[in-house]
C-alpha cells in the first residue's frame, strides 16, 4: 500500500464515525504525520473526543484516555515512583501518558500545575521523574479537547503550553443530513469501538519520515516567513508567532503536502494551515476592544493577516 | 550588467541613434540641434550610470502636468513652424518630433514613456530615411536596428520579471520570482546579436523582394539641383572659371571594358559652340531632332552608317549616374551612338549634344556607347583638305578686328605644312607660352581673348580653347568650342571616374573631312598636386561604398528588381529543365507529371504569380500564427536565461496576462489554487484549462523534479487555447 493509500485509508476509517467533517479528519492526520499535538477546541458534544478516540482506534497502537478534571495530579498522568518491597527499590510506574495516543479529554478542566506536567511530554517526548528520564514510545501523539476559554470552571492554558499544540482544530455542529447520519447509528456501542486499526505504529512512524523528505522551495519558504513576520508586525497582536511556530507551519505544511499526495509544499498548504497553526500561538492586542482571547477572533485576525502577504508567482 | 540598467541605456541609445540620423541628414536648424545634441548625450550618461548626471538629471525630471503642456507648446511651434517658417510638412514635422523626444527623453519614468519613445524614434529613423538618400544613412540605420532588437528584448525581459515582481510585493524582495538571472549574460548577448543579424539579413530580403513603388510619399523633393554653367544657350567667356574650386561631385562614370581607354582622363562632351562674337560662344540656330528608338529604353544618337567611310574609332562604354542639375545636357565621351536609360525621349543638336526635354528632377542613371573618332594616316599628312562648303560656312566663322590674332596665328604656323601640323602648333604655341591660372578678372574686359593672348598671357580652359578656335579658322581650319567635362579622379576601389563641378572644361574639335570631329586640348594639364596619400585612397574607397550604396539601394528599381527575377527564372528553369531530364531518365510516370507541372509553370502569369505569392504569404502568416504558441514555448526554452522553471513561470505569467485581459485579475495575496477556483466560478469554460495550467505550474514551479518537454509543451497548448477563448 503506498503512502497516498494509506493515509487515505485512515482518514477513510475516521469518517466512518466522524460525519461530514473531512476536513477536520484530513488535519487530524495531518497533525499526526508532522508529530504533533492536536488541540480540539469547541462546546461540548460535537465529536471532540470521538474524533480523538477514532483517530487512535484507527492505528494498531496503544492508546490511553485521561479525563482531566480540577482534582487531577501530575501524578495521575507520568505516573509515579513506588517501593517495591521485593527488589527493595523505588519502582517506577508509568502513567496513561505512556501509550502512543494520549487522549487528554477537557484539558482545561484541571488546574493548570496538572496542565504543566504534560509540558516536557509533549515537547521532549519523554517523562522525568526523580532524576529518572523515561523516554515515551514513538509514535507519541496527544490530542486534548477543551471547552472555549469563555465557559465556566475552566484553567485556561498558558500560553507556552499552547504553543506545544501544533495546531488547533474546532469541529462545529454538522449538517442537519449529517446529524441525521449520526442519528441514525445503532447505539448499542460506542461508534469509536467498532473501527479496527488500519496502520500499525512502525507505519506511522515510516509516515512521519517521508514528511521529512517534502520539498519546500525556497520562495515558499520565504512565504511562510512573511506571513509569521507579519503577524509580529501587525498592531492587531499583541504577541505574533514564534519560532517554534514558525517551524510548526513548516512542519505540518509538510504534512499536508504528503497527505495531498505531493512531495513538495505549495503556498497554497500554507495559506490554508495558517489559521489553524498560528491561531492559538498569538495573543490579541486588547487596547483595540477585544477584551477575550476567542478562537473566532484569533483565527479570523491572523487569516486578515495572511491576506495581506502577497503569494509568490 | 542588470537588465534594468541595459534597457534604460539601450532606450536612449536608440533615441539617440534615431535622433543623430537627423542630424546627419541636416534637417535640424541650429537652435534645435545644439539642445538636442545636449539632452541625448545627458541622457546617455545618465542611463550609463554616470552617478553624477543622474543626481543632476533626476532633479530636473520634469513633472508630468509641465511635460503635458510643453508637449502642447511643442504643438504650437509646430503649427507656427508650418505656417510661417518651414511651410512645408515633412521639415515642420520633423521639428515637432525631435521637440517631443526631447520632451519625453526629459521625462522618462514609466514603461508607457519607454514605448512612446520607441515610436518618435521609429519616426524619427523613417523621417531621416525621407530627406536622405546618403549612403551615411546605412551605419545609422543599422545601429537603430541594434539597438531596437536589444531594446524590444530587454524591454520584453524586463515587462516579464516586472509584471511577476508586481505579483509579489514590492517591500520584500525576498519573495520575488526566480525568473532566472536578471543579468545580461553571454549567451543572452549572444542570442541577442544573433537577433540583431537575422533582422538585418531579413530587412535586406524585405528589401529585395517587397515590389517598389513608384516615389514615396515623403521623398525629398527636387528642389536643389546642381547649379552648372557652360551648358546653355550662350557661354561667356569666364563662366567655367567660376566653378573651378567647387568639389561637388556631379557624376561618376563607370567603364564596363576599361581596357579600351587610358585610365588618365576622360573627356566628357556636353555642348559644342559655333559662332563666337568676340566675347561669348552661341549656337547657331540649329533644330533638334529627337532620337529613334532601336530597341526599349534605346535610343540611336548617330547611325553607324553617318561616319565618314573609312574612319576609324574607339568605342567606350560608359554607365553613368548623373547627379541633379539644372541642365538638360546628357554628357558622354564623344561621340554618343547608342543611349539607354529611363528617359521618355532624348534630343541630339546639329553639333552632337545631347539633351533631354527637361532638367532631370532626380538623379539619373544611364549608358552611353561612344565612338571616338581617331585622326586617320592620310588626313595626317595631306598638305590641303577639302572642306565641305557646309562645315565652311559654319565652323571658319570669326568675329571681326581680329588682326593681331590672325597675324599670330600665321607667325606660329609658319613651317608648317599640313593642317594637321598647323594645328598642332598652335596647341603647341597655347601651351607653351601661356600660364594656366584661375585669377578672375575678365568680367571687365571687352576684349578677352587678345587680353588673353597678348597682355595678361594667363588664363584657363575657355581662353585657351577660345584661342586655339579662333586662330585654327582664321587659318582655315574648320574648328569649333565644346564644353563638358575632363575626368581625371580614377578610383580604384570602384572603377569608375568621380567628376567634380571643378572638372568642368572646354576643349577644342577640330573637323577633319574624313576622320571626323577630332578632339584636341591647348590647355596644360594643371599639376593637380596627386599625391596619393592613404587618407586619399582612403577616401576614394569611401567614396566607391556610396556609389555600391546608390546603386544597390536608393536607385534600386522595379525593373532592377524585374531583372533579378528575370534571372532567377531563368535560373530556375535551368534547374528544372536539369531536373525534368534527370528524373524522364528514371521514371515515365513521374517525368510525365512533371513535364506537366513545368507547363504550368510556363504558363505562369504575372498576376497568377502575384496572387500565388499572396496566398503563399497568407498561408505563412496562418501558419505562424497556428505556431505562434510552439515558437514561444520553444523560445523560452532554449532561452539561456530561462530554465524549465522559467519557462512554466512564463506560461503562468501570459495566462494571468491573458484573463487579466478577460477582466479577471488576480490579487497578490491569492494562491494560485484559489484564483483557479475563482476562475472556474467566474468562467466556467476556461475553468479546466486554467485547473490544468495552474496544476502545472505548481508542480513545475514548487516541487524539486522540472516539468518534462511534454508536460510544458501540454501547458503552452493550454494557454494557447486559453488565449482563443473569449469570455461571454
Amino acid at each position: 500500500m503506498s503512502s497516498t493509500q494509506t493515509i487515505r485509508a485512515i482518514q477513510d476509517n475516521i469518517a466512518l464515525v466522524i460525519k461530514g467533517k473531512s476536513h477536520v479528519i484530513e488535519m487530524a492526520v495531518v497533525c499526526l504525520l508532522a508529530r504533533g499535538h492536536l488541540l480540539l477546541e469547541d462546546v461540548p458534544g460535537v465529536g471532540k473526543t470521538t474524533l480523538g478516540h477514532s483517530l487512535a482506534r484507527s492505528l494498531d497502537c496503544s492508546f490511553k484516555r485521561i479525563q482531566f478534571t480540577s482534582d487531577l495530579l501530575p501524578s495521575d498522568i507520568v505516573g509515579v515512583s513506588m517501593f517495591n518491597r521485593q527488589k527493595q527499590g523505588f519502582e517506577f510506574i508509568p502513567g496513561p501518558i505512556f501509550a502512543n495516543i494520549v487522549l487528554a479529554d477537557e484539558i482545561n478542566r484541571t488546574t493548570p500545575k496538572t496542565q504543566s506536567s504534560l509540558l516536557e511530554a509533549m515537547s521532549e517526548a519523554q517523562i522525568s521523574v526523580d532524576n529518572q528520564t523515561h523516554p515515551l514510545e514513538q509514535p507519541f501523539m496527544v490530542i486534548a479537547t477543551q471547552n472555549p476559554a469563555e465557559y465556566h470552571g475552566t484553567f485556561p492554558l498558558p500560553e507556552s503550553q499552547l504553543d506545544r499544540f501544533l495546531m488547533r482544530l474546532r469541529i462545529g455542529y454538522p449538517t442537519i443530513e449529517e446529524e441525521r447520519k449520526v442519528l441514525d447509528r445503532p447505539h448499542s456501542l460506542h461508534p469509536a469501538e467498532s473501527l479496527r486499526a488500519v496502520l500499525s505504529a512502525q507505519d506511522v512512524v515510516a509516515l512521519q519520515a517521508t514528511v521529512d523528505q517534502v520539498h519546500m522551495e525556497e520562495h515558499v519558504t520565504d512565504y511562510l516567513l512573511a506571513i509569521v513576520q507579519a503577524t509580529r508586525q501587525s498592531e492587531l497582536l499583541s504577541l505574533g508567532v514564534s519560532t517554534r511556530g514558525a517551524l510548526a507551519l513548516s512542519k505540518s505544511a509538510k504534512a499536508l503536502a504528503v497527505v495531498r499526495g505531493r512531495d513538495y509544499c505549495l503556498p497554497d498548504d500554507i495559506k490554508e494551515l495558517a489559521p489553524i497553526v498560528l491561531s492559538h500561538r498569538v495573543m490579541l492586542n486588547r487596547t483595540h476592544g477585544m477584551r477575550t482571547q476567542s478562537f473566532d477572533q484569533a483565527e479570523r485576525l491572523v487569516l486578515d493577516i495572511v491576506e495581506t502577504v502577497p503569494v509568490p508567482v | 550588467m542588470t537588465f534594468e540598467r541595459a534597457f534604460a541605456l539601450s532606450s536612449v541609445l536608440l533615441a539617440a541613434v534615431a535622433c543623430s540620423g537627423l542630424l546627419f541628414a541636416q534637417s535640424l536648424p541650429l537652435w534645435l540641434a545644439l539642445p538636442t545634441a545636449l539632452i541625448l548625450i545627458l541622457s546617455v550618461l545618465q542611463a550609463g550610470g554616470m552617478s553624477v548626471v543622474r543626481r543632476r538629471m533626476a532633479r530636473i525630471i520634469i513633472s508630468p502636468a509641465l511635460s503635458n503642456s510643453l508637449s502642447l507648446g511643442a504643438f504650437v511651434i509646430f503649427l507656427v513652424d508650418l505656417i510661417f517658417f518651414s511651410r512645408d510638412l515633412l521639415p515642420a514635422g520633423i521639428h515637432f518630433l525631435v521637440l517631443l523626444l526631447n520632451i519625453k527623453l526629459l521625462t522618462l519614468q514609466q514603461r508607457r514613456d519607454y514605448r512612446h519613445l520607441y515610436a518618435l524614434s521609429l519616426m524619427a529613423i523613417l523621417a531621416s530615411a525621407a530627406v536622405t538618400t546618403d549612403a551615411w544613412y546605412v551605419p545609422i540605420f543599422l545601429l537603430y536596428l541594434f539597438a531596437a532588437v536589444w531594446t524590444l528584448l530587454l524591454y520584453h525581459m524586463t515587462q516579464e520579471t516586472g509584471s511577476a515582481a508586481g505579483a509579489g510585493m514590492p517591500a520584500q524582495p525576498a519573495i520575488g520570482p526566480a525568473a532566472g538571472p536578471s543579468r545580461i549574460t553571454a549567451p543572452f548577448l549572444w542570442l541577442t546579436n544573433g537577433v540583431v543579424a537575422m533582422t538585418v539579413g531579413m530587412t535586406l530580403a524585405i528589401f529585395f523582394v517587397i515590389p517598389r513603388v513608384g516615389v514615396g510619399a515623403l521623398q525629398k523633393t527636387s528642389g536643389e539641383a546642381l547649379r552648372t554653367s557652360g551648358f546653355s544657350e550662350r557661354v561667356d567667356l569666364g563662366t567655367i572659371g567660376s566653378v573651378k574650386q567647387d568639389p561637388q561631385i556631379v557624376m561618376r562614370v563607370e567603364l564596363p571594358d576599361r581596357s579600351a581607354v587610358s585610365n588618365d582622363h576622360l573627356y566628357l562632351r556636353g555642348l559644342a559652340y559655333d559662332q563666337y562674337n568676340g566675347r561669348s560662344w552661341s549656337h547657331s540656330r540649329t533644330r533638334q531632332r529627337s532620337l529613334g528608338l532601336v530597341a526599349e529604353g534605346i535610343f540611336l544618337a548617330r547611325p553607324p552608317s553617318s561616319r565618314p567611310p573609312g574612319s576609324q574609332s574607339l568605342t567606350i562604354r560608359q554607365d553613368i549616374l548623373l547627379e541633379t542639375l539644372d541642365t538638360a545636357v546628357l554628357f558622354a565621351a564623344p561621340f554618343a551612338e547608342l543611349v539607354s536609360g529611363e528617359f521618355l525621349a532624348v534630343q541630339a543638336d546639329a553639333m552632337s549634344g545631347l539633351h533631354l526635354p527637361a532638367p532631370p528632377s532626380s538623379r539619373l542613371r544611364y549608358s552611353v556607347t561612344s565612338q571616338v573618332p581617331q585622326l586617320i594616316a592620310e588626313e595626317r599628312t595631306a598638305t590641303a583638305l577639302d572642306y565641305p562648303e557646309a562645315v565652311r560656312l559654319r565652323y571658319l566663322q570669326v568675329p571681326a578686328g581680329l588682326q593681331r590674332i590672325d597675324e599670330l596665328a600665321h607667325r606660329v604656323v609658319q613651317g608648317a605644312a599640313t593642317p594637321f601640323e598647323r594645328t598642332r602648333a598652335v596647341q603647341q604655341h597655347l601651351l607653351d607660352n601661356y600660364r594656366y591660372s584661375l585669377e578672375a578678372e575678365q568680367a571687365t574686359l571687352n576684349h578677352p581673348l587678345e587680353e588673353f593672348l597678348f597682355t595678361r598671357k594667363t588664363g584657363y580652359c575657355e581662353h585657351y580653347a577660345t584661342a586655339m578656335v579662333v586662330m585654327l579658322r582664321t587659318l582655315g581650319i574648320p574648328a569649333r568650342l565644346v564644353t563638358g567635362f575632363l575626368a581625371t579622379e580614377w578610383n580604384e576601389y570602384g572603377g569608375y571616374f568621380t567628376v567634380r563641378q571643378r572638372d568642368a572644361h572646354a576643349w577644342v574639335e577640330v573637323y577633319f573631312p574624313r576622320s571626323g570631329w577630332i578632339t584636341m586640348d591647348p590647355t596644360p594639364a594643371v599639376n593637380a598636386a596627386s599625391a596619393a596619400s592613404r587618407w586619399e585612397s582612403l577616401g576614394r574607397f569611401g567614396a566607391s561604398l556610396r556609389l555600391q550604396w546608390d546603386r544597390l539601394f536608393v536607385s534600386y528599381s522595379a525593373k532592377d528588381q524585374l531583372a533579378v527575377v528575370h534571372g532567377m527564372r531563368e535560373g530556375s528553369d535551368f534547374v528544372r529543365e536539369q531536373a525534368s531530364r534527370w528524373v524522364a531518365s528514371l521514371s515515365g510516370p513521374s517525368a510525365k507529371a512533371l513535364s506537366r507541372l513545368s507547363a504550368m509553370a510556363r504558363r505562369f502569369q504575372p498576376g497568377m504569380a502575384g496572387l500565388v505569392t499572396g496566398l503563399f504569404v497568407v498561408g505563412l502568416a496562418i501558419f505562424l500564427l497556428m505556431v505562434r504558441d510552439r515558437i514561444g514555448l520553444w523560445a523560452t526554452l532554449h532561452l539561456p536565461i530561462a530554465p524549465s522553471q522559467g519557462a512554466i513561470l512564463q506560461l503562468y505569467a501570459r495566462m494571468l496576462r491573458t484573463l487579466e485581459q478577460q477582466g479577471l485579475r488576480k490579487p497578490p495575496s491569492v494562491t494560485a489554487r484559489e484564483f483557479a477556483g475563482f476562475v472556474e466560478r467566474e468562467w466556467q469554460a476556461a475553468g479546466p484549462l486554467v485547473a490544468c495550467i495552474t496544476d502545472l505550474y505548481q508542480q513545475g514551479r514548487f516541487s524539486r523534479r522540472p516539468l518534462s518537454q511534454d508536460e510544458l509543451s501540454l501547458a503552452a497548448e493550454q494557454v494557447g487555447q486559453l488565449q482563443s477563448l473569449r469570455r461571454m
